[in-house]
């Protein structure tokens, strides 16, 4: 990984003339340096360097291409960019977690003006009112989405969120707990959010024990007894194979009252599917983004962190409380700091410091719009498109849906006569991003392909899908018999 | 005042959404899923929603707004440029499980920006994944951690920090499982290396440390305090939050260290959108690079069946998994939106970053020079101290309030308020926490010398205020003094709707 040659920088063209810096337009004081330095008595840049030992300056310029024109920029970007296969170029089927809902032209609009996009965390509150409200009715949309008391106003995306839930629970329980320093996590939950899970755990000596699930694909409820007496138990609804598991609603009294229930959710699906406050989550965590944002090669996200009374002053992250001003008007500013990095040091419940607050944003913009009647239609769309699909590929006789007598949303899983991965090549070559190849989260499932449907799936693109994979398997299971 | 949760328009009137592909009465919903209540969420048509965020952008200061001077966070211009370009299909609309010659275009943008980041840094290799400056941190410390364990070395459990040093320092290695060791700083503000020698042993994983310090000062034994880490067997951190001070004059590489975060939304201009998102990437010397979180991008010479594109002739770009990877921190890719931007910023600069940041140590050492002038000028000098004794600052200057504190009561706090009634952004207050009533002032190089020379006249215009007007300020502001106590007193977290 070391640059074993010098690195050249094959992709940029020279077209400057030399002493010709087009960062002209970003430096004000460009040419006025003289000016500036006589001012301070000092006769060269070098002066204001002075402090820095030789030993250590850089001598060479820095061997990188000269500086861009924003017009040879954005040319060099629409090329590069425009090389890449979008989504919306091709059928697309892959989703995974993430989903490319429609997002309402007035989202992006907004989010642009500069006094929110060019503004910091809100440290001064008397001219930070906007941002410090847009958050808190964040927070109170999330709440109630997900029918927890509290939510803060972001963590990083959904995987951190849930790693930082399962370190929460601990801080909450450890002290009471029969098994100390444990906690318990689907085992369907992919490697890379257990792979977050692990990093933001083993710090502090947590042990992460996994939960089985039946063959059917629900949470094995029988076996999740030896969780009560844990710290917390992570599972998600839907599930990383798109089933919505109706048993996660008796999670709560199998585990006991000093077990924290952490659920992972997908936003959309709560305006059809019970929000887990209602059914005894004490912890709600989610990926954010198919409320407000594109999926942008998986970031900027933003994790949504809701949970109850109990857990709040261990929670993660900046929360914003309504307040007075001294005239006694409403005002907004960040609250119950004391939990954090900047006051609490090494103590602090977590180290999160920057967060996602401008994507959160969006998604708080498109709440706003859709309604809680929008939402229920949002989310029936997704999964109509979702069962209808379910409906069309189970015709086919050549492939299988494993998990087809549950519910699903979003996503499910195709069972292939041959693997997934030769699938996904096969539909590639037809216009179709196919679905992904889930032996990539479990090895042992080569022939498992996850297919994903949102709100932009189209009947006739779900018929094309159905006439592709008939097509495939049928030749594939035909050159088997041949 | 207007409360988003007041508006309670007719059903779903916010935008209209095409019909279901597929009859919705009968969705498969096991009878305990069911919602039985929506979410108590407002109903707002388009334009209702259209005045209330735009509303609410009028009651925010942006760097758009006016001078934001905020110390340790580089409130430099964001270029526009950048937000169209993040806009594109070819980021915003592609997924981070497609594969690799679907997405040529987005691998060469990152190969190249983590070469660019390597050679700033002086580091020899660089991911992308950490989205915050303190995730960089968490997964960099993680690297040493998996590093000293692969070495048998498992009594390193010591991480030293300065008292200077930011919160996300020592929380960063907490997290990760360290115990942190935290060292007084010299009289005047730079490391006391007698008190890092009395500190490292056998049992010192790392040391955390920004250079320039918090104080805007450079550390010139940085060197040095390097040789006595490494010779206890310990690593070396740089904190990039204040890279923006040195690029293309020294690097983190040259002065010893072995891994440093980047803040990508600090030095390299992604937006701060009112707290985030960031991005965070590391880069590591050779020797910590298999550990590094996974994937990173790599790059091999085109081969017969590649697919071209047109983003080159030459190379092929592709995801490479790292020996010891520690695994993820984040689940995809990163801040990918964030990295493309940065791109855009530094392809606007290239070489010649070394410019930028001699601007923004010019813009701070002229602001720092010009308030003691103006202040001299009229008589208010006493009222204000360096906060670090020396000739030359770096990118940033604190400036400590103590003496006015003494003199009339007022403290750093309240002449943050008083700058707010003149219409600026405060500088950055109570940090470092070394310095008694601190203000960190950073300019940086996007500001014009006029902007600088009226503040300068502005801030010592607010030390001569009557302490009674800077008690009561700000009184121009949308609310006037918030009362944090209150909040916390009375928590009121959401709407509430009952009340
Ligand atoms: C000196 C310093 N270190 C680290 C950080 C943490 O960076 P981030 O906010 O991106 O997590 C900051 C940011 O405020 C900082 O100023």
């Amino acid at each position: 990984m070391c640059f074993a040659t010098k690195p050249t920088f094959m992709l940029v063209p020279r077209y400057d003339s030399p002493g010709d810096y087009h960062m002209v337009d970003q430096l004000p004081n460009l040419g006025r340096e003289k000016e500036m330095l006589d001012a301070m008595g000092m006769s060269s840049i070098d002066d204001l360097f002075a402090d820095i030992p030789e030993a250590v300056r850089m001598t060479e310029e820095l061997p990188l291409p000269p500086p861009q024109s924003e017009e040879e920029i954005i040319s060099d970007a629409r090329r590069l960019l425009g090389a890449n296969v979008a989504l919306g170029d091709r059928v697309n089927f892959l989703g995974a977690g993430l989903n490319r809902n429609y997002v309402p032209a007035s989202v992006f609009q907004l989010v642009t003006r500069g006094e929110f996009l060019t503004s910091y965390t809100p440290y001064q509150p008397e001219v930070s009112q906007g941002m410090l409200q847009a958050m808190w009715e964040f927070q109170t949309l999330i709440s109630e989405l997900v029918g927890l008391e509290v939510a803060n106003l972001s963590v990083y995306d959904g995987s951190t969120a849930a790693a930082e839930a399962l370190t929460c629970a601990v801080r909450v329980h450890n002290r009471k707990a029969e098994q100390k320093d444990t906690v318990y996590v689907s085992e369907l939950v992919p490697p890379s959010r257990r792979s977050v899970i692990h990093n933001y755990t083993q710090g502090g000596g947590i042990e992460v024990k996994t939960l089985r699930h039946n063959s059917d694909g629900t949470l094995d409820l029988n076996s999740l007894s030896q969780a009560a007496g844990s710290c917390g138990i992570y599972v998600e609804q839907p599930n990383p194979l798109g089933i919505l598991d109706g048993g996660l609603t008796r999670v709560k009294e199998i585990i006991g009252e000093n077990t924290a229930f952490v659920v992972g959710v997908a936003p959309v699906s709560l305006g059809v599917i019970e929000a887990p406050g209602n059914y005894n989550a004490d912890i709600v965590v989610g990926e954010g983004q198919a409320l407000g944002s594109p999926i942008t090669y998986g970031g900027p996200l933003y994790g949504i962190f809701a949970c109850t009374k109990t857990y709040l002053r261990q929670m993660p992250g900046r929360i914003v409380g309504r307040s007075i001003d001294v005239d006694g008007k409403e005002a907004f500013c960040l609250t119950l700091s004391t939990r954090e990095q900047h006051i609490r040091r090494h103590r602090a419940t977590s180290n999160i410091c920057t967060n996602e607050t401008l994507i959160a944003l969006m998604g708080a913009m498109h709440m706003s719009l859709l309604g809680p009647e929008g939402l229920a239609k949002l989310a029936q769309r997704n999964m109509a498109a979702c069962q209808l699909a379910k409906q069309k590929l189970s015709e086919i006789s050549t492939i299988a849906i494993p998990h087809r007598n549950n519910s699903h949303f979003n996503e499910f899983v195709v069972e292939l006569p041959g693997s997934a991965a030769e699938c996904i090549a096969y539909l590639d070559t037809q216009g179709l991003i196919g679905g992904f190849d889930l032996s990539a989260w479990y090895p042992e499932r080569k022939n498992w392909l996850l297919v994903s449907f949102s709100d932009q799936t189209k009947a006739t693109e779900i018929e094309l899908l159905a006439a592709h994979l008939a097509v495939w398997s049928t030749s594939l299971v035909q050159g088997v018999r041949a | 005042m207007s409360h988003l949760f007041e508006h309670e328009g007719a059903d779903g009137k916010g935008y209209s959404q095409p019909d279901p592909v597929a009859p919705v009465d009968n969705l498969q919903i096991p009878s305990s899923l069911v919602r039985a209540k929506l979410p108590r969420w407002p109903r707002l048509s388009e334009p209702e929603m259209v005045r209330h965020y735009t509303w609410l952008s009028t009651r925010n200061f942006g760097i758009d707004t006016g001078f934001y001077p905020l110390g340790s966070c580089t409130m430099k211009h964001n270029p526009r440029i950048n937000e169209v370009i993040a806009q594109l299909p070819g980021i915003a609309d592609i997924h981070p499980l497609q594969p690799d010659h679907q997405i040529q275009g987005t691998l060469a943008i990152f190969h190249e920006m983590q070469d660019m980041l390597g050679i700033c840094a002086g580091m020899d290799a660089v991911t992308l994944q950490p989205v915050a400056g303190a995730q960089g941190e968490f997964t960099a410390i993680r690297c040493i951690q998996e590093y000293f364990r692969g070495r048998g070395e498992l009594g390193r459990t010591k991480v030293i920090v300065p008292d200077s040093a930011h919160g996300t320092n020592p929380a960063s290695a907490a997290m990760a499982g360290f115990e942190i060791i935290e060292i007084p700083s010299r009289e005047d503000g730079r490391i006391d290396l007698d008190a890092l020698r009395a500190v490292v042993g056998d049992d010192t994983a790392a040391m955390m440390i920004t250079n320039p310090s918090t104080l805007g000062v450079f550390e010139p034994e940085i060197a040095q305090a390097a040789d006595i880490v490494h010779e206890a067997g310990g690593q070396m951190y740089y904190d990039g939050a204040n890279f923006n001070a040195i690029l293309g004059r020294t690097s983190p590489g040259l002065m010893g260290f072995d891994a440093v975060h980047y803040n990508l939304h600090k030095t390299f201009s992604q937006p701060h959108g009112g707290g985030g998102p960031g991005s965070g990437p590391i880069g590591v010397k050779s020797h910590l690079a298999k550990f590094l979180p996974g994937p990173v991008v790599k790059r091999r010479p085109i081969l017969a069946g590649d697919q071209l594109t047109s983003v080159n002739k030459e190379w092929w770009y592709h995801w490479h998994q790292p020996e010891n990877s520690i695994g993820k921190v984040q689940q995809w890719h990163g801040n990918s939106g964030a990295v493309v931007r940065c791109w855009a910023y530094y392809r606007r600069y290239g070489r010649e970053l070394k410019t930028m940041s001699e601007h923004a140590v010019l813009n701070a050492n002229y602001l720092r020079h010009k308030i003691i002038e103006e202040a001299e000028k009229i008589g208010v000098r006493h009222l204000f101290a360096d906060g670090a004794p020396v000739d030359v600052v770096k990118h940033e200057f604190t400036i400590s309030m103590a003496p006015m504190k003494e003199e009339c009561g007022i403290g750093a706090m309240d002449i943050a308020k008083g700058l707010l009634d003149m219409g600026y952004m405060a500088p950055t207050v109570y940090f470092p926490l070394i310095v008694p009533e601190c203000m960190m002032v950073e300019p940086t190089e996007t500001e014009s010398k006029e902007t600088l020379d009226e503040f300068a006249k502005k801030f010592v215009e607010v030390l001569q205020e009557d302490p009674e007007v800077l008690h009561n300020a700000p009184v121009t502001t949308k609310v006037r003094r918030v009362d944090e106590v209150y909040a916390a007193r009375n928590l009121t977290l959401s709407y509430p709707f009952d009340e």
